[in-house]
C-alpha cells in the first residue's frame, strides 16, 4: 500500500510537470495556431539555467526566478523577431521551430557538454514527509503544489480577468479581436512569453526530478504532445486532467511493464482519439 | 505520358553515367543520396499532394530497416526480405492510419510525431531483439539473383534502380484517378466530399502508400549501412527528411529528390569542418523559412521561365513582386 501511494505521489509529480509544460503548448497552440516544436528545448534550457546559476552559489530559488526570466525573454525575442513571420502558415511554423529546436539544443550542447547532469534539489524541501509508514519525498509534494497553484492562477487568470477574456475571445475569433482594437499583436507576444516562462519554470522545477541529458528535450516534448492531444487542443482544463491520467499511467506502466510504458501511454491517446477525435476537452474542430 | 517518358530515360542516363566522374567516396554519398531520395519522395507524396504533413514518417523506415535486420537473421531471400519490410511498414501505416487521418492537421503533426517517438522508444526498450541503443548489425546480405552485392559499385547500380523504380511507381499513382482525387481532397476536401469521393479511402491510400515506400527505403539503408540504431526512427530523423521535401520543393515529385541531395552533400561537407551541423541546419532552415520562395525545384522553374518564357516572366514579375509585398504585410 505505501508502495503504491508513493508511486501515485511520483505520478502526480510527473503529472504536474507535464501540465507546466502542456500548459504553455497549449495556451500558444490556441490563441496563435503555432505548434512550438521548440518547447521541448526551451524546458531543456530552463534546467540548464538553473544548473548554472546554482553552480555559482545561487539560492536554488534565485536561479529559479532568473530560469523563468531568461526564457521569457527569448520568448519575447524569438517572437518578435521569428515567429511573428509565419502565422498562419502551418507548414513554416513547424519548419522555424523545428530548427529552432535544433539550434538551442546545439547550443545547449556546446555550453554544457553532453554528460548527464543532475540538479541538487533545494535544501529547503530536501526532506521526506512520513504519516505512519509512508514516506513522502517533500519536494515531489511541492511540485504537486505548485501544479495546481498553477492550475488555479490559470483559471483566474482565464475566467476572471479582462486578459483572460481577451485571450479567450482570441481563440475563438483572432480578426475579430483586432477589430475591437486590442492590439493582437501584442497579445500574442506575450502569449508566446507566457508559454515560454512556463517551459523554463517546468524545466527548472523538474530538474531535480529527472535529471539532464541530452534528448531530454525530445522526450519531454512528445509526452507533452500526447498530453496536449488527449486533453484536446487550446484546453488547459484537458491539459491538467490528461497530464495527471499520463503521469500516473507512465510511473505504474514503469514498474509493470518497463519497457511498454510509452506504448500504453500511446495506445491510450489511440482510444481517445478513436472514440473523440478532438481530443477529451478538445471542441468539434471546423 | 510521353514527358514522363522523357524524364525517365533523362534520370536512367544520369544514374548510368554518374559512376564515370565519381570518386569511390562519391559513389557512397550517391548511394546514400538515392536512398534518402526515396524516403523523402515518401514523404513529399503526403505532403505535397495530400496535404499531410507528418512528423513521424522515420518510423516507417525504422520499421522497414529492423525488420532487415531481425528477420534478415532467418530469411536469406532477399525479394522475400523486402517484400515483408514493405508489407509490415504499409500495415503500420494503414492500421495508424485509420485513426490518425480522422484528426485535423495541426493533430495528425503531433500524433505522427508522437508514434515515430513511440517505435523510437520500442526499438531501444525490445533491447532482447533489437539491441537496444546499441543498435544491431545487419546480417543478411542483398542478393537479387546476380550473385552477393557488396561492393559499392554494385549498392549504386541497385539503388539506382529502385530510386528510378521507386521514382516511376509514384509518377504513375500521381498520374492515375486515384492520384488526382487525392490532390483534389487536398486542395477541397468538402468539395471532393460533395462530389461523392470517400475523402478518407483516398487519404489512407496515399498514406499507406507512402509509409510503405518509407518503409521500402529503410530496408535499402539497412543492407547498405549494415547496421541499424533506434535514432533511424527518432523524430529528429523525421524532420531531417522534412527539411529535404522542402529544401527540394514541396508539391512535386522530383523536388524531395533534389532536396535529400543538398541535404546529404551539405550535411557531408560541413561536418568534416565543424561538429556543429546541428546549428547550422537549424539556422539554414530558418533563413530558408524566413526567405519564404518555395524549393528548389521552384526557384529552377523559376530561371527555366526566365531563359525559354522571356515574354510571360516580364507579365509574371510584377506579380510576384506583388505577392512578396503582401507577405511583408
Amino acid at each position: 500500500m505505501s508502495i503504491f501511494l508513493a508511486q501515485l505521489l511520483t505520478g502526480l509529480a510527473y503529472g504536474m510537470l507535464y501540465f507546466m509544460i502542456a500548459a504553455g503548448l497549449t495556451i500558444i497552440l490556441g490563441v496563435m495556431n503555432v505548434v512550438n516544436l521548440a518547447h521541448g528545448t526551451l524546458f531543456m534550457l530552463g534546467a540548464y539555467i538553473v544548473f548554472t546559476f546554482i553552480s555559482d552559489e545561487l539560492n536554488f530559488w534565485i536561479a529559479l526566478l532568473i530560469s523563468v526570466l531568461l526564457t521569457a525573454v527569448l520568448g519575447i525575442i524569438l517572437e518578435k523577431l521569428l515567429i511573428k513571420h509565419v502565422y498562419g502558415k502551418e507548414l513554416e511554423q513547424v519548419l522555424l521551430t523545428f530548427g529552432l529546436s535544433f539550434i538551442i539544443a546545439d547550443v545547449v550542447k556546446w555550453i554544457w557538454g553532453t554528460e548527464m547532469q543532475t540538479l541538487p534539489v533545494p535544501a529547503l524541501l530536501d526532506a521526506s514527509l512520513s504519516i505512519g509508514e509512508m514516506v513522502f519525498p517533500l519536494y515531489r509534494l511541492f511540485v504537486v503544489f505548485i501544479g495546481c497553484l498553477l492550475a488555479l492562477l490559470l483559471w483566474y487568470l482565464e475566467s476572471k480577468t479582462r486578459i483572460g477574456a481577451i485571450i479567450r475571445a482570441g481563440v475563438d475569433d483572432r480578426a475579430m479581436v483586432g477589430a475591437l482594437g486590442i492590439n493582437v499583436g501584442l497579445v500574442f507576444t506575450g502569449v508566446f512569453a507566457f508559454g515560454a516562462a512556463l517551459a523554463g519554470l517546468s524545466g527548472a522545477l523538474g530538474g531535480p526530478l529527472i535529471g539532464m541529458y541530452t534528448g531530454m528535450d525530445n522526450e519531454i516534448l512528445v509526452t507533452s504532445l500526447i498530453v496536449v492531444v488527449i486533453g484536446g487542443l487550446g484546453s488547459w482544463k484537458g491539459s491538467f486532467i490528461s497530464a495527471i491520467l499520463v503521469g500516473v499511467i507512465e510511473t505504474f506502466g514503469k514498474v509493470w511493464f518497463p519497457s511498454l510504458s510509452m506504448l500504453i501511454v500511446f495506445l491510450i491517446m489511440m482510444v481517445v482519439l478513436i472514440i473523440r477525435p478532438q481530443g477529451l476537452f478538445g471542441r468539434e474542430v471546423a | 505520358m510521353k514527358k514522363i517518358f522523357i524524364y525517365t530515360v533523362l534520370l536512367i542516363l544520369l544514374v548510368l553515367a554518374m559512376p564515370l566522374v565519381l570518386s569511390d567516396f562519391g559513389i557512397n554519398l550517391a548511394t546514400e543520396i538515392y536512398i534518402m531520395s526515396i524516403f523523402a519522395m515518401s514523404l513529399g507524396l503526403i505532403m505535397g499532394y495530400a496535404g499531410m504533413v507528418s512528423l513521424g514518417h522515420a518510423g516507417f523506415f525504422g520499421i522497414g530497416a529492423y525488420t532487415v535486420a531481425v528477420i534478415g537473421q532467418y530469411v536469406s531471400n532477399s525479394y522475400l526480405l523486402l517484400l515483408i519490410s514493405v508489407v509490415i511498414s504499409g500495415l503500420t501505416a494503414l492500421i495508424t492510419g485509420v485513426v490518425f487521418i480522422r484528426t485535423s492537421k495541426f493533430y495528425f503533426l503531433m500524433i505522427t510525431l508522437a508514434f515515430g517517438q513511440l517505435l523510437y522508444v520500442l526499438f531501444w526498450q525490445l533491447k532482447p531483439w533489437t539491441g537496444g541503443a546499441d543498435g544491431m548489425s545487419v546480417s543478411a546480405i542483398l542478393n537479387l539473383g546476380f550473385g552477393e552485392i557488396l561492393s559499392p559499385n554494385a549498392f549504386y547500380y541497385v539503388m539506382g534502380v529502385a530510386f528510378i523504380i521507386a521514382y516511376i511507381l509514384l509518377r504513375l499513382f500521381v498520374e492515375s484517378p486515384a492520384g488526382k482525387i487525392t490532390k483534389g481532397i487536398m486542395e477541397n476536401e468538402a468539395r471532393m466530399s460533395a462530389l461523392g469521393y470517400n475523402v478518407r479511402v483516398y487519404k489512407l491510400l496515399a498514406y499507406t502508400l507512402s509509409g510503405a515506400l518509407a518503409g521500402f527505403a529503410g530496408s535499402l539503408y539497412s543492407y547498405f549501412n549494415v547496421f541499424v540504431s533506434p535514432d533511424l526512427s527518432s523524430w529528429t530523423f523525421s524532420g531531417q527528411v522534412m527539411v529535404m521535401v522542402i529544401i527540394g520543393g514541396v508539391g512535386t515529385l522530383f523536388g524531395p529528390a533534389i532536396g535529400a541531395s543538398v541535404f546529404i552533400c551539405l550535411q557531408n561537407f560541413i561536418s568534416t569542418y565543424t561538429e556543429r551541423w546541428p546549428m547550422i541546419m537549424g539556422a539554414i532552415l530558418v533563413i530558408l523559412v524566413l526567405i519564404g520562395k518555395g524549393g528548389i525545384i521552384h526557384w529552377l522553374r523559376y530561371f527555366k521561365d526566365i531563359i525559354f518564357l522571356r515574354k510571360q516572366t516580364d507579365e509574371g514579375a510584377p506579380q510576384n513582386q506583388v505577392k512578396k509585398e503582401e507577405v511583408v504585410n
